[in-house]
């Protein structure tokens, strides 16, 4: 089977269609005037990656965007915008200053990126529907518990500094708030 | 459909073979750090303190012996290619743990300061509010502190050892995190000290994501994070060389901010006044063994080929000129006595940077030499600082120093041996130190940088003797300082550090045989 950009089946063509969505509402979520909006859009945005990687049969990591990128970060801003009282209408502060230079750093970014993945995969052929499946939860956790055991679990020990460290840096006793008031 | 088949087929997963036996004494340390936390939990208030420090000496000496049992065995690559046990990897772990031990005897002390260790009754608390001082009243203790900096340690342990840019950066994570917190947690001083871990976890998590890109960009070049693949494609470059160049500069910027490189440096002199001093001392040493221990390794190993080679060493060659100014100028201008042994820790890491752009297997054996006689010495030098006490906590501004010597003559003494060691003064352990960093240099072709080492040193001794010269030659003030009665364990602390500073000065010779031993073995 020959391999080429010019005739694309059905799949690549869903892949660059749901890639133009993605963009779109990226896009979005930076120039609309309502942060509501905003944040619903970055939902549509991540959601529309979870599904790319879907196309790409990256099947867990798409499940993983769905639960904490589309789930639990969304949900987050939405019940930090609740709960800060921010503006829920739309608000003409949105408008930054700095809107310039942060369009030609974001351009930068993703220009770097995509010179990187270019650069690193030009010679290769990943078959989305091939025999191995890549992005499987079976292959991703064999990859994981095999070959990063030992990375992945002092990642658990420095997740537990990291809460007693939380909890140093912000634990009041019930008897000093009896002493200050 | 092939998700549906790729689910229903029952693979039996085979387990990773784990030698748990290498990875000891990383795994004795994460695990003192864990035990720790339940003994927070379980363990009535009053106990905690002395069942911690306990702990922690244990694990630290536990894990010392795991490095003791692992010496003279083959160097080998273990736990699925992250982790390489060589004789650098040991040397440098063992360097490690010695230092954290007599750090931890420093960091545990409470008879200087009213029986009260150098951490903050409760760091929640607002500086100078009443629930603060109605938790030093009642003899609370941040005692979470140990087991922290257990964890520290575990991530050290790991660094200098990591095989492949992934386990770097999460050892490079499990090392910096702990210290960002503790950086906060100074007794007195309370807002420095907040400034200090502020800016030391804005500025590391900056330099984090820096390591991050570098190590993205370094597997788009080589389709592999592993350190030993990386330099396969170096040596065969199958693409063009663009994205290794910018992994490596990236890669490099993290790495550098961790060993307090100029122009990376800034951070160094606020987090070490800020610090709690008996920790600055701990990261000042420790820190800096990890971090130069895992540059070593990437340049050596991952970037040792001599077409990479040539053209990362000019540009570390450059940044150890300009580390080795900046520290030594910026010194020489400082009054606050913690300030300027930060200034002075940027010079050292400028000569240690010119034994690493060597290359050779000697000037690897002058930096390992390096690392643990510096690392002793300014621990030293840290311990005494906290002798020097005012109703506020330590008298670091130098002119409150003035005629020490004369009322306290074992204090100042003992830091005018750190002092002139760290001026290069011969018949000390630095002095070897340098002498054989500059020597590797000379052997090396790189004249150039010794002569900017030569003169930065010349710079150096006058600001260290100024400080012996304040201490010894100027009358005392008539409302000093007070010096503060340590306890057994910091004179236990300060005079293994006088005493490695003195003897590995004049017979150095054990101690430099270990270090060319070790240097030679890197498993790739």
């Amino acid at each position: 089977m020959s391999h080429g950009y010019l005739s694309p089946t059905g799949l690549e063509i869903a892949f660059v269609l749901i890639g133009l969505v993605t963009l779109g509402s990226g896009l979005l979520v930076v120039t609309v005037k309502n942060l509501v909006h905003a944040a619903l859009w970055l939902l549509v945005c991540m959601g529309s990656i979870a599904v790319e990687y879907l196309l790409l049969t990256a099947e867990l990591l798409a499940w993983i965007q769905v639960l904490i990128y589309a789930g639990a970060i969304i949900v987050l801003f939405l019940f930090g915008l609740m709960l800060t009282r921010a503006p829920i209408g739309p608000t003409e502060e949105l408008n930054v200053r700095h809107r310039w230079p942060a369009l030609i750093v974001g351009l930068g970014a993703a220009g770097t990126l995509v010179t990187v993945i270019v650069q690193a995969y030009q010679h290769t052929w990943f078959d989305p529907r091939g025999a191995v499946p890549l992005g499987s939860g079976e292959a991703l956790g064999t990859q994981l518990f095999k070959y990063w055991v030992l990375p992945f679990e002092v990642l658990s020990v420095l997740l537990l500094a990291a809460l007693v460290g939380a909890i140093v840096l912000s634990r009041r006793g019930r008897d000093t708030e009896e002493a200050e008031a | 459909m092939s998700i549906l088949a790729a689910s229903s087929t029952t693979a039996t997963f085979v387990a990773p073979h784990v030698e748990f036996g290498k990875l000891s004494p990383m795994l004795i340390a994460f695990g003192t750090a864990t035990l720790g936390i339940l003994v927070e939990a379980f363990a009535p208030r009053k106990q905690r303190y002395g069942i911690q420090v306990g702990l922690a000496l244990v694990g630290i000496a536990a894990s010392f012996a795991a490095v003791l049992a692992l010496a003279g065995t083959t160097a080998s690559v273990v736990a699925q290619g992250s982790v390489a046990v060589d004789g650098t990897t040991l040397f440098l772990q063992g360097t490690i743990l010695v230092i954290s031990f007599v750090a931890f005897l420093v960091i545990a002390e409470r008879k200087t300061d009213q029986n009260q260790d150098a951490f903050a009754a409760q760091g929640a608390s607002v500086p100078g509010s009443a629930a603060e001082r109605e938790t030093t009243r009642r003899g609370w203790q941040t005692t979470e502190v140990y087991p922290l900096l257990m964890f520290s340690v575990g991530g050290m342990l790991l660094f200098p050892a990591a095989n492949d840019l992934l386990t770097m950066f999460v050892a490079l994570e499990a090392l910096s995190l702990p210290l960002y917190l503790v950086c906060g947690l100074a007794r007195h001083r309370r807002l420095l000290s907040q400034e200090a871990a502020l800016k030391y976890f804005l500025l590391g998590a900056f330099s984090s994501a820096f390591f991050l890109y570098g190590a993205a960009m370094l597997y788009g070049y080589a389709g592999s994070v592993n350190l030993a693949v990386i330099a396969q494609h170096v040596a065969h470059p199958t693409a063009g060389s663009t994205l290794l160049y910018t992994g490596v500069a990236l890669l490099g910027m993290g790495l550098l901010f961790k060993v307090g490189a100029a122009p990376f440096h800034m951070w160094t002199p606020d987090v070490y006044q800020g610090a709690p001093t008996p920790v600055t001392g701990f990261m000042a040493a420790a820190t800096k063994i990890a971090a130069f221990g895992a540059l070593v390794r990437v340049l050596d190993v991952g970037l040792g080929v001599n077409s990479a080679e040539n053209v990362w060493r000019p540009v570390m060659q450059a940044v150890a000129i300009i580390t080795m100014i900046v520290g030594g100028v910026l010194a020489l201008t400082q009054r606050d006595i913690k300030r300027m042994l930060a200034y002075s820790a940027i010079l050292n890491a400028g000569y240690l940077l010119i034994g690493v752009t060597s290359t050779t297997a000697q000037a690897r054996a002058a930096v390992l030499f390096y690392l643990p006689v510096y690392g002793v010495a300014i621990i030293g030098a840290f311990a005494v600082v906290t002798l020097v006490r005012d109703a506020g906590g330590e008298a670091t501004d130098l002119s409150r120093w003035a005629g020490l010597g004369r009322r306290a003559p074992i204090p100042a003494a003992l830091l005018a041996v750190f002092l002139l060691a760290f001026a290069g003064i011969p018949f000390t352990s630095i002095f070897i130190g340098k002498f054989a960093i500059f020597q590797a240099a000379l052997a090396a072709g790189s004249p150039d940088l010794v002569i900017v080492a030569v003169l930065a040193s010349a710079l150096a001794a006058f600001f260290y003797l100024r400080v012996v010269v304040v201490m010894f030659f100027s009358d005392p003030l008539p409302q000093g300082p007070t010096i503060a009665h340590p306890s057994i364990a910091v004179k236990t602390a300060l005079a293994v550090a006088a005493f490695a500073t003195v003897a590995l000065g004049v017979a150095p010779s054990l101690l430099l045989h270990l270090a060319n031993n070790s240097a030679g073995i890197l498993a790739k």
